[in-house]
């Protein structure tokens, strides 16, 4: 591996900004690291170049642990966003820096500098001094002297941030020919995820200081695993469906005990036709064509669908009774099949629709009144979660005949300990017991009270994490009195544990294993932060220790619950 | 609609008014300051040229005015130097990195400016004069500071304490760290990246803190006033030296050694207008 | 090298080499001295310290010094705004000279400016004799020649602080407010004023600190009179020569005491103008 990151976590005030990044870049790989502004992708890059200290976690370059090691001593080449040119340079000094520290000889240089200014095509520019070239010219000027000295990584920090579309191109151009000329390792940062798709033989995406995805292009494009990286990548529609035997279905009715799941709809796989039987693709339902825009090569089209039919994840300004916006782009000869204008009933059909391997699909805040459950729907967390997720908070009173879909979110407090049972009894598969004025969690824990709810409780973990900036802990508890073959079991569990939270939902975390009482060391563990969050997993929710999770629900201060019942999840498989 | 009413109004009555107020505060701002700064200033020429020039010149034959002069210029070199090296410290320290603090700092490096000159004299008299903190051991030992040369430079050090480092710390903090990263990950080394990089690129800035902190070493008075004592051409700088004269209504004498001061400010000020003129060109 | 309470970690060097020598600097050299005063200052007594910090003497050369302050900073807030104005909105000829003039009390010593002053405003001066026919105003030797010589030190303190905050000012604000159909004495109260006067009042400060404790430049103008123009500056200088130390060291602490007051003063103004800066900004 050229660049591998293990675990790397930094923090700024005891808030992660990086939040334990686990990363390898294979030689000669461009590796572009995606995410909107204060991701922590910029740490992360400066954290490599040793720019910044980390807190924690390993960083090595080439197979050598340079983690200690200054950024003199790591030899990477890095550009700067605004160029970092040695403004009272000639353009000639500025890449000759590198080499003059290392005391090369002068004609040396000379030839150098020649060779990196016909790479970067400003050859006889030598002399001119920074101020004097244009913005382009300078970051070719910045890249050639970043190059210098034949590094084996080359990173760079928003390269084309300051300047504009046209010279950005061509930039990016010139940049994907030297990477592949000289097969240097690179990294690159940027928001912008067009560039990152010109660019990146792998995209990693980050977001709130993790590393949530990392494929090639296509793969994140057309198969996210997040709600976050489908609608960050691209346009796109999230909508609620129902897994059927039949396939994902839009609408609940005719199904007894509907598996909720979370639907990524491109707006170029929508096909729009006049009537039902002309859709050709997987018939969705019926909708209204409220917008059309004429964009070029593609004309832009927002489509109200039918209020009964496919509801839509993110809640903000869909008004559930008029039905959801559905987003539609159509190219030339679709629009010529179809013309359509605003106002026209049209049938709608998804020719692809990728299933989000996430366990979360949507809340539902339970309450014994209407101000209970409004209160839950304000909190903190829940807000949080439902805007970052971009999925709809339903709301009930009372408990109903069986618990809704999705997840079930109580507020702690008398009794809580007793309904949350009811719900887990009667078909929640997951549950959130929260108290309404909690802040955001920072710490996490995470335990499963046997092996087979693991995956699902990681599952269900992961997810949330992948929204909350909070650090997560996964405790491994065994009796303090066990035998050697007892222990070598709960070690394998936790190595066990890691992997599969770091392969297969991008998780990393702190695993630690204790001797002790179960309920004791969780409370200790709950007890090291004033926001921590209790995640609970299990395969019979009649193996808790309600007593132990009643003082826990109800006691001062209550803590966020999260419990998965692993017995009736099933985890949507990826496609 | 909404921009039609100024647009008739304007050309009738505005410029006129604003023509004439333009013109009104130009001349106020021209007159005042000619009443204040320039009408001293020629009358500090006036004066020293009354009795042309062979009688400006022979008065730097006196050997009072000699000493003042040497001990003028040899203040100036400890205090400005050290001060020089402080400023640069306290730049690098306070615009490179954060930490708890420092405004507290910034703060305290201000507090000369803030301080009376008088008080400056007097804080070095009750720490080394005889009735001071340690002025039994230091007169034990015959050490004198006070009405000494060393009391002159401590003062004078004092009371230009801040400039270079007031200079410095604008300057450092808006220019930022990313050239000293990049040098840095260009496997620069410490003296290497200030040398060649930093400096550079504050030397114009610096040169001004240096100067205008040299012309407030030689011209300060009342700091090294109260430590001095007023003997004559021992532990009397220029403008003390300038007192006495005019003091004694030599006042040609006087206002020759003042006239020299005043080509100093001058010169300083000239200095100051290339450097921002210089600034202006690169950012413009 | 890690992050601690202290300081947020940088890759650049020289911290630990820089920050110390300053700390070690400042202490030794304004520290250290001032301890020394306030250490002396605290060996008399509470009745002693009283008896010479409010002698009739003591008195009124606070008011002259805190007067003659006030009325100078006054009139530099006034003259010192219009100044920064001119060479901010206007083009004229000699822009360049008076900018740079401006700086002139700065570099110049005060010694040099008050035999100047004294000498053009003497009865018998250029501006002392067209005063007194005129008006009949004697300015040199009177509390008036002491305002003069604290006009002349503060100036620069106000046209400096006020200049930087008038650039700031946009030009397109004040067309919007046009626009708007403001006119042009409206947009200077609703929109210059108040985006300038957080400088105004540092400048102000800054000049009337500094005009309290002004010597160099008053000592030749004032007269010296005893009860009627003798400022506390010149007082503390009296009770040294006097061998009077704990006197000076008294009037020294009060004045100590008053200049930290004004620099809190300054430090709050500046404060206050970062967060209207930053209010007002992105």
């Amino acid at each position: 591996m050229s660049i591998a990151l293990d675990q790397v976590t930094k923090r700024y005030q005891g808030v992660p900004v990086v939040n334990d990044v686990s990363l390898n870049v294979r030689p000669g790989e461009f590796l572009v690291l995606l995410g909107p502004s204060g991701s922590g992708k910029s740490t992360l890059l400066r954290a490599i170049a040793g720019l910044t200290e980390i807190d924690h976690g390993r960083i090595s370059l080439h197979g050598k642990d340079v983690t200690h090691l200054t950024a003199r001593q790591r030899q990477v080449g890095f550009v700067f966003q605004h160029y970092a040119l040695f403004r009272h340079m000639s353009i000639g000094d500025n890449i000759e820096f590198a080499l003059r520290v290392r005391k090369v000889r002068a004609a040396e240089r000379r030839a150098r500098r020649k060779e990196l200014l016909e790479l970067v095509a400003l050859q006889g520019m030598d002399d001119r001094l920074p101020a004097q070239l244009s913005g382009g010219q300078q970051q070719r000027v910045a890249v050639a002297r970043a190059l210098a000295h034949r590094p084996e990584v080359l990173l760079m920090d928003e390269p084309f941030g300051a300047l504009d579309a046209k010279i950005r191109e061509e930039l990016r151009r010139t940049i994907r020919e030297i990477q592949r000329e000289l097969k240097i390792t690179t990294i690159l940062v940027t928001h912008d995820q067009e560039e990152a798709f010109a660019l990146a033989d792998r995209i990693g995406v980050m977001h709130q200081g993790r590393l949530l995805e990392c494929g090639r292009p296509d793969d994140l494009y057309t198969r996210p695993a997040t709600r976050f990286v489908s609608t960050f990548l691209g346009a796109c529609n999230l909508l609620l469906g129902y897994r059927t035997s039949r396939g994902v279905r839009f609408d609940a009715r005719g199904t007894d005990r509907p598996h909720e799941v979370v639907a990524v709809l491109r707006p170029e796989e929508v096909e729009l036709a006049a009537e039902e039987a002309q859709v050709r693709a997987n018939f969705v339902g019926h909708g209204v064509v409220e917008e059309a825009l004429f964009g070029g090569a593609v004309e832009r089209l927002r489509v109200r669908m039918a209020s009964d039919g496919p509801v839509p994840v993110a809640p903000g300004g869909n008004n559930p009774r008029l039905g959801s916006l559905l987003e539609v782009s159509r190219t030339l000869p679709e629009q010529r099949q179809f013309p359509v204008t605003p106002g026209l009933r049209v049938a709608v059909g998804a020719r692809r629709i990728h299933v989000l391997p996430t366990p979360i699909s949507s809340f539902t805040a339970v309450g014994a009144n209407d101000a209970v459950a409004g209160q839950l729907v304000d909190s903190p967390l829940l807000s949080t979660l439902g805007a970052r997720m971009q999925t709809r908070i339903g709301r009930q009173v009372g408990n109903g005949h069986r618990a809704p879909p999705g997840m079930p979110v109580l507020a702690t407090g008398p009794g809580s300990a007793e309904i949350a049972r009811w719900q887990l009894r009667n078909g929640a598969t997951q549950l959130l017991c929260l108290p309404p004025t909690a802040p955001l969690p920072h710490h996490v824990v995470i335990h499963t009270l046997d092996a087979a709810s693991r995956r699902a409780t990681l599952a269900v973990a992961a997810s949330l994490l992948r929204h909350v900036a909070a650090e997560a802990v996964y405790l491994v508890i065994h009796p303090t009195v066990s035998l050697e073959a007892e222990r070598a079991a709960h070690m394998r569990e936790l190595l066990d544990a890691r992997s599969s939270a770091l392969n297969e939902h991008g998780l990393d975390m702190r695993t630690e294993m204790r001797p002790g009482n179960v309920t004791e060391e969780l409370q200790r563990e709950l007890a090291t932060s004033e926001n921590s969050m209790l995640v609970l997993g299990t395969s019979d929710p009649d193996a808790i220790r309600w007593d132990w999770l009643a003082s826990v629900l109800e006691g001062d201060p209550a803590r966020p619950v999260l419990i998965v019942n692993s017995a009736r999840l099933e985890l949507p498989v990826e496609a | 609609m909404a921009g039609a009413a100024p647009r008739y109004e304007k050309p009738r009555n505005v410029p006129a008014a604003v023509r004439a107020g333009r013109a009104g505060l130009i001349s106020v701002t021209i007159a005042f300051l000619a009443l204040l700064l320039l009408a001293p200033l020629g009358a500090v020429l006036a004066q020293a040229f009354a009795e042309g020039l062979r009688v400006y010149l022979e008065t730097f034959e006196n050997p009072d005015t000699q000493a003042a002069i040497k001990l003028t210029l040899l203040t100036a070199a400890i205090a400005v130097p050290l001060n020089t090296l402080f400023g640069i410290a306290a730049a690098w320290a306070i615009a490179k990195f954060e930490f708890r603090g420092k405004s507290l700092l910034i703060t305290l490096i201000d507090l000369p400016f803030a301080i009376s000159p008088v008080i400056a004299g007097l804080v070095f008299v009750m720490l080394f004069g005889s009735h001071g903190w340690w002025g039994q051991w230091l007169q034990d030992h015959d050490i004198q500071v006070i009405f000494a040369v060393p009391g002159i430079v401590l003062a004078t050090a004092f009371v230009t304490f801040p400039y270079v480092a007031r200079e410095l710390i604008p300057l450092m903090q808006q220019q930022g760290s990313e050239e000293e990263e990049a040098a840095i990950t260009l496997g620069a080394g410490p003296w290497m990246t200030f040398l060649r990089v930093t400096l550079p690129k504050i030397r114009w800035g610096l040169l001004y803190g240096v100067i205008l902190c040299n012309a407030r070493a030689m011209g300060e008075f009342g700091a090294v006033s109260v430590v001095s004592g007023h003997i004559r051409g021992l532990t009397t700088t220029m403008p003390l030296q300038v007192e006495i004269l005019y003091n004694e209504y030599l006042f040609v004498a006087a206002f020759a050694v003042a006239s020299v001061l005043a080509l100093l400010a001058i010169v300083t000020l000239v200095i100051k207008t290339f450097v921002e003129w210089r600034a202006d060109r690169r950012t413009g | 090298m890690a992050s601690s309470w202290f300081r947020q970690p940088s890759i650049l060097p020289g911290f630990g080499l820089t920050l110390g020598f300053t700390t070690f600097f400042l202490s030794a050299l304004v520290l250290l001295p001032l301890a020394a005063l306030v250490f002396k200052t605290t060996s008399m007594t509470w009745s002693d310290f009283l008896a010479t910090v409010l002698d009739e003497r003591a008195v009124a050369s606070y008011r002259l010094s805190f007067g003659a302050a006030l009325v100078a900073a006054c009139i530099n807030a006034l003259f010192g705004f219009i100044v920064a104005w001119s060479l901010v909105r206007y083009q004229f000829p000699g822009r360049r000279f008076v900018d740079a003039l401006i700086d002139l009390p700065f570099a110049l010593p005060t010694a040099v400016s008050g035999i100047a002053l004294a000498t053009v405003f003497s009865p018998t001066g250029w501006l002392g004799v067209r005063l007194q026919e005129w008006f009949g105003v004697q300015v040199a030797y009177t509390w008036l020649g002491v305002v003069v010589a604290l006009t002349l030190i503060g100036l620069p303190f106000v046209v400096r602080s006020v200049q930087p905050a008038l650039i700031e000012v946009q030009r397109d604000l004040e067309e919007a407010a046009e626009t708007l159909g403001a006119g042009p004495f409206y947009v200077f109260r609703r929109i210059v004023l108040p985006a300038v006067l957080p400088a105004l009042v540092t400048g102000f400060t800054m000049a009337f600190a500094r005009g309290v404790g002004e010597y160099g430049s008053v000592v030749f103008i004032s007269g010296n009179l005893p009860l009627k123009t003798e400022i506390t500056p010149l007082l503390i200088v009296i009770k040294l020569e006097q061998f009077d130390y704990n006197g000076a060291a008294a009037l020294g602490f009060s004045m100590l005491l008053v200049s930290f007051v004004l620099l809190f003063t300054i430090n709050l103004a500046q404060a206050w103008s970062r967060r209207r800066h930053v209010g007002a900004g992105n």
